[in-house]
């Protein structure tokens, strides 16, 4: 677009030409430019200028129009019209008076006259507009411009001038706010002068084109043309656009009918109007906003001319004119589309049919890119033959452009005198060609490559844009610049590769491969040619046909080719000078001299080339035992491959080992203390697996993992390979498309689908015992011992170490040693390891004191004494529950089995055992009054006793466990600040705590009964703790353990009333007894009490029924029945109820207190008689 | 005529191609269907500017290159056809009757119990039968 004239670039601005008063020209030209629209000045400093400046313009006119009509016109546009229409030709001329001039004294007013009158002729021919600017001094403070210049004067001057009043325009620069009046008022007239000259110029030529009034197309293009110019100039753009277009379509019909220059120059000139007209169209089309318009009006284009080739000479003037008209219109996209943000979309109507990329000046940057390069292509041919026709004369030299555009003429230069000589085509296509030679074509096809190729990165068009890549990268190979094409086509594969474009890949692969070879990359160039000959190229040829020259320099892609790069990469790396058909590059041979070594890892894409599959047959092996592997080595190259030797590596290093082809020569360079392996054959087979299985031993517990395959090949090549899992391989990036037979890396397909190339090598069997004795649930509070035995049954114990873990069975709670706080109780620890007691310390007193024992609540790390083959240890863990609960014990043995530590490895051996934790005792208590005495407790609170009243205390204690368990005594003791503030009687006499050994079966029950007599009045007696020793029963004496049973405190109180109940404990048939209730009133006061007797129907009685007595302080009253049963058997006794007023408490026995049995006659037992008045204080009340 | 006719699949990975033409410009033509893909991921991303056709297999025209036009169909599964024609006056009907038919054969071809999904297509029969359906491009609706 910059080889453009400006005025062909920019929207024509309006040009006015002031004259006289230059001091005011700056000032008044500023303004206009700011305008909007800008007008253009034309500033002439005094009328004496006036006729030089339009002189020659007036003749050049009248020369032009004076020519014959009838004779042929030499040309479309002349090259300077519009360039003086923006310049020189000015719409209107103002023409600045002083108002001392006109109103000052007849010499300066003739003067005036006659520089108007100067003016007038110069422009009349013209049509140009005048103004008449009368400049008002600045000193002049006037309501009025009158009181300057005479009525007269002015009527003159308009006379003089033959203007209207409203274009003599007073410029007043006398304040700021006059100046920009006045400014405000010539910018107005002048807009306005101009656009009517504009309109009439327009419209004079314009009735020319209606009328038909001209002799030739040219003329008539050229008018339309104008038209559309003075359109533009009074932005009438639709009316400009329309003329263009007339233009243009007028244009395109000259191709066929036009016969005035030759052939070529013809087409020439017709192109570069076309090319002109078509710029003016789209520039108006886009700057309208009408992008889909202006796309659409380029496809018109584009095809009314494309098959406008010319001669077969000149073809690359076609391609570069097509190169342009891309680029021009990229660039005029590119711009417009900056400036106007949203394009419109491909909804609109007229653009149906335009697809995404033709909004995109990417794709017109490429096009032209593309038509540059047949440009270069055609004009390479042109030169050629040329060259053969017998060379470029000189006469080239002198060719310019001539007066019309896209015309050229001979400069002949004659006595100073420039003359224009038409050209012969033969002429002109010499000098074209000569002019074709200046420029570079290879770095504009680049930059507009490069231009295209970053706007379609930046619309994620990555395809578009490695396309452009591509062809950036080819130009780059024409000019040699192999590393910039070498970093571009990299990036093209593997776009393709990842796609898996393998005829793009092959193509974008050659020629990287050519860039490599040139450049010397010895590594890279057989990467590369390995790639390309694994490629899976189908194999069918015929069925796609290449172009070999379109393939670029690998050739089309086809298995023989294929093949032919293997022999060849082949032939380089086994280092046999002169097989290689390297061409004229010496370099490559001479820089192969060295090794090669080449990586292949997971996303390499030499994984074609050679795909390495590890597997073990095993997961876990054993340390020291052989352990098969299996590796399986893969290519897709077309021909056998040999492999000399295979080294794997592991990251063991000492497993390490290589295997030998045996139809090599083995060199025994650098393998020293290596396993080496011999296979009888190393050949890769096209797609076929290479499995080779082999043992391997580790004697290192831990990972044993293979890294690499490193395969050697020919004398020079190494390619290590990266070993990968056969459950874990993906597909061959390129080959997982194509349709073949699955194959398995390994015989066996179940190892295929799950083999490792990492397996784990256990730790060496452990030849040591580890005993957990412990039988039987533990009981809660003793001292439960788990004897640990560790016996050695073929290896020697050094350094051995015992680690116990208590564990929570349910996860709750873990005792793990972190969990110890220093302030947290030992309630928070419901089990406890209490430490640890050797049994051999006797034995071996010096081993006992280096061991180290560190015991925490659940943790404990013992050290075990050096033991020798069958010897054994053995430690009891002491162990506490305080609560019934499940744990693990977790023992684990660590010892090297031999002396020397770091030579060898620990060996663990691991024990577990759970051990509920169960409650072994229980025990509960029971407070009971005498039998038949119910003192009144006011109290509400329980429990209560009496005071100074004997109550019973019994004490069961319940034997959960499932073992047999020894009670050694019970006593009650009190606590260490606290009295006893009772007398306490044990039941059974007077033998103090000793029970002697008392056994308690499981489930059995054993009760002690005390007998309690508080001497205190108290709400919360302390009465102590029942202390309980006991121990399991077994041959060895264990020690006893102590439960403590804490007795709740009691209140005491002295009851005002005691009720006693006196009777029988029998009675026989028809024989009257006693019934008695001794009320007893130990207070101060005198006590009513109400009692009533209910009848019974098996008693006859005697006595009142109801009655009311008072008791006297600290006395007893007794009331008492004479009853008769009169039934046997179980009798109820007549309900007794005493009441006491003052305390509004009423009692009653309850029933079975008073229950009585019958005999029929009296019962003969002596004995039973006698103990019967013994026991009466204290019976058991477990007989009740 | 149609020079090239294309199954892609949803990796973008190229199922099947073939080029009919005497010219021996197959690489070229395996460029043009290849750079189309990116009209066709730009379609399917922003399937507002494509208008109505929201659930419309058809793709139509995706760019027009210097000589050629460049169709494009989207199956439910992903997989692209693409199909390269030199008439610069192609009717939409009969490109996409065109696709229907095609469309047909691919489907009768992957349906081959011995195919194996997402590989490439390499039946002798499909080949005959797209070489067909090429032939007689434009021919039934005349």
């Amino acid at each position: 677009m910059e080889e453009y004239p400006e005025e062909l670039r920019t929207p024509p601005v309006t040009l006015i030409s002031l004259v006289g008063c230059p001091e005011l020209h700056a000032l008044i030209s500023s303004h206009l430019h700011s305008e909007q629209p800008p007008i253009n000045t034309l500033a002439l400093p005094d009328f004496s200028k006036i006729s030089v400046i339009f002189s020659d313009k007036s003749s050049d006119g009248k020369a032009a129009s004076a020519s014959d009509p009838s004779s042929p016109t030499p040309g479309i546009l002349k090259r300077d019209w519009l360039l003086k229409h923006r310049t020189k030709v000015p719409a209107v001329l103002a023409a600045l008076f002083n108002s001392e001039q006109i109103s000052g004294d007849p010499a300066q007013w003739i003067q005036v006259c006659t520089d108007l009158e100067n003016l007038r002729n110069v422009i009349r021919p013209k049509n140009i507009k005048l103004v008449v600017v009368v400049v008002v001094p600045a000193t002049f403070f006037a309501s009025s411009n009158d009181d300057l210049i005479s009525e007269d004067r002015m009527a003159a001057l308009r006379k003089r001038a033959e203007l209207d009043a409203k274009h003599i325009v007073f410029f007043n620069s006398g304040d700021e706010l006059q100046l920009k009046e006045s400014l405000n008022k010539l910018g107005s007239t002048f807009a306005e002068l101009a656009t009517t000259y504009y309109r009439e110029e327009g419209r004079r030529i314009k009735t020319r084109v209606e009328k038909k009034n001209f002799s030739s197309i040219e003329l008539n293009i050229r008018n339309c043309f104008k038209v559309a110019v003075h359109a533009e100039f009074r932005r009438d753009w639709v009316e400009a656009l329309r003329f263009y277009e007339d233009a243009y379509h007028l244009l395109r019909q000259m191709v066929s009918t036009s016969t005035r220059l030759p052939v070529i120059q013809r087409l020439v000139e017709i192109k570069i109007v076309a090319e002109q007209l078509h710029f003016k169209i789209s520039t108006l089309l886009l700057h309208g906003g009408k992008i889909a318009d202006a796309i659409a009006w380029f496809r018109k284009h584009n095809a009314s001319y494309r098959n406008l080739v010319g001669p077969p000479g000149v073809v690359f003037m076609h391609w570069e004119w097509m190169s342009r008209q891309f680029l021009v219109f990229a660039e005029l996209l590119e711009t417009s589309s900056k400036a106007i943000q949203s394009i419109s979309g491909p909804a609109s109507n007229t653009a149906e049919k335009l697809t995404e990329w033709e909004f995109q000046p990417a794709y017109y940057y490429q096009l032209a890119a593309n038509y540059l390069k047949e440009k270069r292509n055609a004009l390479e041919l042109a030169q050629q033959s040329e060259e053969a026709a017998g060379g470029i004369d000189g006469s080239a030299e002198s060719v310019a452009p001539s007066v019309y555009v896209g015309q050229f003429s001979r400069l002949l230069e004659q006595e100073n005198v420039l003359a224009m000589q038409p050209l012969t085509d033969e002429e002109y296509t010499r000098y074209s060609i000569a002019e074709g030679k200046r420029f570079q074509d290879s770095f504009e096809i680049i930059a507009l490559l490069k231009k295209s190729h970053e706007s379609f990165s930046g619309i994620k068009a990555k395809r578009m844009g490695s396309l452009c890549a591509f062809q950036m990268a080819k130009e780059y190979y024409t000019v040699a610049d192999f590393t910039n094409a070498k970093q571009l086509l990299d990036d093209v594969a593997s776009l393709y590769r990842s796609e898996g474009w393998v005829t793009l890949l092959w193509e974008a692969l050659g020629y990287v491969r050519e860039c490599a070879r040139r450049a010397g990359m010895v590594k890279e160039f057989v990467e590369y040619s390995l790639e390309m000959a694994a490629l899976p190229v189908s194999s069918d040829t015929s069925v796609q046909s290449f172009d070999s020259k379109d393939c670029g320099p690998a050739g089309p892609p086809s298995l023989a080719q294929r093949e032919n790069i293997h022999k060849e990469v082949f032939s380089l790396v086994s280092g046999e000078v002169g097989s290689v058909s390297i061409g004229d590059n010496l370099d490559l041979q001479t820089a192969c001299n060295g090794p090669l070594h080449l990586e292949i890892d997971l996303v390499s894409p030499l994984r074609v080339v050679l795909l390495a599959s590890v597997a073990f047959h095993e997961q876990i092996i054993k340390p020291g035992v052989p352990a098969l592997i299996t590796v399986s080595l893969l290519s897709q190259l077309p021909m056998n491959v040999d492999i000399d030797q295979l080294e794997l590596q592991f990251n063991q290093s000492e497993c390490n080992f290589i295997i030998m082809n045996s139809q090599r020569p083995a060199s025994t360079d650098g393998r020293q203390g290596r396993r080496v392996e011999r296979a009888p054959s190393l050949s890769l087979v096209t797609h076929k697996w290479l499995r080779l299985t082999y043992e391997v031993q580790s004697e290192l517990s831990g990972k044993l993992e293979c890294i690499y395959v490193v395969a050697k090949m020919r004398s020079l090549l190494t390619i290590c390979c990266r070993a990968e899992s056969p459950a874990s391989m993906d597909d061959l990036p390129l080959w997982r498309f194509e349709d073949r037979v699955q194959t398995f890396p390994t015989k066996d397909p179940a190892l295929a689908f799950s083999g490792q190339k990492a397996a784990q090598v256990e730790e060496a069997d452990p030849q040591v015992d580890l005993v957990l004795g412990a039988t039987g649930p533990a009981l809660v509070e003793e001292c439960f011992l788990v004897p640990v035995t560790v016996t050695s049954k073929g290896h020697s114990v050094f350094s051995g170490e015992l680690k116990v873990n208590l564990v929570d069975v349910k996860g709750g709670g873990l005792f793990s040693p972190r969990e110890v706080e220093p302030l947290s109780s030992d309630s928070s620890h419901h089990v406890q390891l209490l430490g640890v007691s050797s049994t051999d310390t006797e034995d071996d007193p010096q081993v006992a004191s280096s061991k180290i024992m560190k015991i925490q609540q659940s943790f404990g790390l013992v050290s075990v004494p050096f033991l020798k083959d069958g010897e054994s240890w053995s430690c009891k863990l002491e162990i506490k529950w305080n609560r019934p609960k499940p744990i693990m014990l977790f023992v684990s043995l660590g010892y090297f089995p031999d002396v020397n530590e770091l030579s060898s490895q620990k060996v663990h051996v691991h024990k577990s055992l759970q051990i509920e934790g169960k409650t072994g005792i229980v025990i509960s208590h029971q407070f009971m009054l005498p039998f038949h005495q119910y003192p009144l407790l006011l109290s509400k609170q329980s429990p209560s006793l009496p005071m100074n009243e004997a109550s019973v205390l019994v004490v069961s204690t319940k034997n959960c466990s499932e073992v047999p368990l020894e009670l050694q005594s019970m006593s009650i003791d009190m606590d260490d600040d606290h009295e006893r503030l009772y007398t306490l009687q044990h039941g059974g006499g007077g033998a103090e705590d000793m029970l002697g050994i008392s056994h308690l079966m499981p489930g059995a029950e054993f009760r002690k009964v005390f007998t309690i007599v508080p001497e205190v009045e108290s709400s919360s007696l302390v009465l102590g703790s029942v202390a309980l020793r006991w121990r399991r029963k077994s041959e060895t004496q264990e020690a006893c353990v102590l439960t403590k049973y804490k007795l709740p405190d009691v209140n005491i109180e002295l009851p005002p009333l005691v009720v006693r109940q006196e009777c029988p404990p029998y009675a026989i048939l028809g024989d009257p007894f006693a019934y008695v209730l001794r009320i007893k009133n130990q207070t101060k006061l005198l006590q009513e009490v109400k009692f009533s007797l209910g009848d019974a129907q098996s008693f006859v009685l005697a006595g009142s029924h109801t009655d009311s007595t008072f008791i006297l302080p600290k006395s007893e009253h007794v009331v008492s029945y004479k009853i008769v049963p009169l039934c046997s058997g179980m009798q109820q006794l007549p309900r007794v109820t005493v009441t006491s007023v003052r305390y509004s408490a009423a009692f009653q026995p309850s029933v079975a207190a008073s229950t009585v049995f019958v005999f029929p006659s009296k019962p003969h037992f002596q004995i039973a008689a006698a103990a019967d008045a013994e026991n009466k204080e204290l019976e058991p009340v477990a007989t009740e | 005529m149609i020079v090239c006719v294309a199954v892609v699949g949803h990796q973008n990975n190229p199922l099947y191609i073939q080029s009919f033409t005497e010219a021996d410009d197959a690489l070229k033509l395996h460029h043009i269907v290849h750079c189309s893909l990116d009209v066709v991921d730009e379609r399917v991303n922003n399937p507002k500017k494509s208008g109505p056709t929201l659930n419309e297999t058809f793709l139509g025209l995706l760019y027009p290159t210097e000589n050629y036009k460049v169709y494009g169909y989207l199956t439910n599964t992903k997989v692209k056809f693409i199909l390269v024609t030199t008439d610069l006056d192609v009717r939409d009907v009969d490109v996409r009757n065109f696709f229907r038919r095609f469309h047909a054969a691919y489907v009768d071809a992957v349906s081959n119990p011995f195919h194996v999904p997402g590989k490439k297509i390499t039946s002798r029969t499909f080949a005959e039968r797209v070489s067909n359906i090429v032939k007689s491009f434009g021919l039934s609706s005349t």
